[in-house]
């Protein structure tokens, strides 16, 4: 029973919050209230009792990913943005139109369909009995899962190299024509030695 | 069993479509970043949530995997901002229309 009630006042207190960040015109308080969110989210997976991603949810995603986010919001210089239009001229109706109708049909679906549980599974006692949530978790993850681990892996190496590119700052040095000379060094920049 | 597997789903479609809302009707860039990492949190929601109520913890793995995806996703989409804020001098995504799209 208090599960539920403080289900629903985590689940209230996180939608406001979201309803938050769609509608402030200043970036930072949309940060923070995107974290608020977040953290929300954390206490129902906390409830869940899926603890290990209650703990990751906070600190990957309201401590690392956000933070990103800060920074960039702080490097740039954006006030001026904040005063200008915000929101799109004719999308708004459709969106104010649409969204109803979409949240609509999740919550139609939703309830209208009897959930039946597989069960038997890794239940609360299982999960107790295998040593914790953390650890549960874990054995699936280095058992089942190890190749899309590993992928995983690639994909943040592949996101990382893509984005110190994307952001580099291209000066003419840089991007000047290169030409193969055979010799121990092997891109010679033409532009850098005659200049 | 002691919260319904429904409440998780009705918290995530607000969630989604509040996240979809911001991504159709706001032209800030930052804002749509921000809606489409609501929109992730709001898919982590329903895994957790069915994890819980199947008694299975593959789900709550895939929630880890989403979450890399996430951070591949705000990475290389704040350097694409910050690439476009240097070249543009804006950051509303209606004023990107050099291929008239």
């Amino acid at each position: 029973m208090a599960e539920k009630f403080f289900f629903i006042v985590f689940a209230a207190l996180a939608v406001a919050g979201a309803l938050g960040v769609i509608t402030r015109s200043n970036i930072v308080h949309a940060l923070l209230l995107l974290v608020f969110t977040f953290l929300n989210v954390a206490a129902i997976y906390m409830l869940t009792q899926a603890y290990f991603l209650a703990v990751i949810q906070i600190l990957v995603y309201a401590g690392a990913i956000l933070v990103l986010f800060a920074f960039v919001v702080m490097f740039l210089n954006l006030r001026e943005f904040m005063e200008q239009e915000q929101l799109h001229r004719s999308q708004r109706w459709v969106v104010l139109v649409l969204a109803p109708i979409m949240l609509a049909e999740f919550v139609f679906v939703a309830l209208g369909i009897t959930w039946a549980s597989i069960g038997g599974g890794m239940g609360p006692e299982a999960v107790a009995a295998a040593g914790g949530n953390v650890r549960a978790v874990g054995m699936v993850l280095f058992n089942d899962m190890l190749l899309p681990f590993e992928v995983a892996s690639l994909i943040l190496l592949v996101s990382m190299v893509g984005a110190i590119v994307l952001a580099k700052k291209e000066d003419a040095g840089n991007m000047a024509l290169r030409e193969w000379t055979g010799e121990e060094e092997s891109a010679q920049v033409l532009v850098d030695q005659e200049v | 069993m002691s919260i319904p597997v429904e409440w998780y789903l009705i918290l995530s479609a607000f969630l989604f479509i509040i996240g979809a809302a911001g991504v159709m009707a706001r032209r800030n860039m930052f804002i749509v970043l921000f809606s489409i990492e609501l929109m992730m949190n709001a898919v982590n929601l329903n895994l957790v949530g069915f994890s819980r109520f199947h008694e299975n913890l593959i789900g709550q793995n895939f929630v880890l995997f989403t979450m890399t995806v996430a951070a591949a996703e705000a990475a290389v989409g704040l350097a694409i901002v910050t690439a476009l804020f240097r070249n543009k001098k804006t950051l509303m995504v209606d004023l990107f229309d050099t291929m008239k799209g």
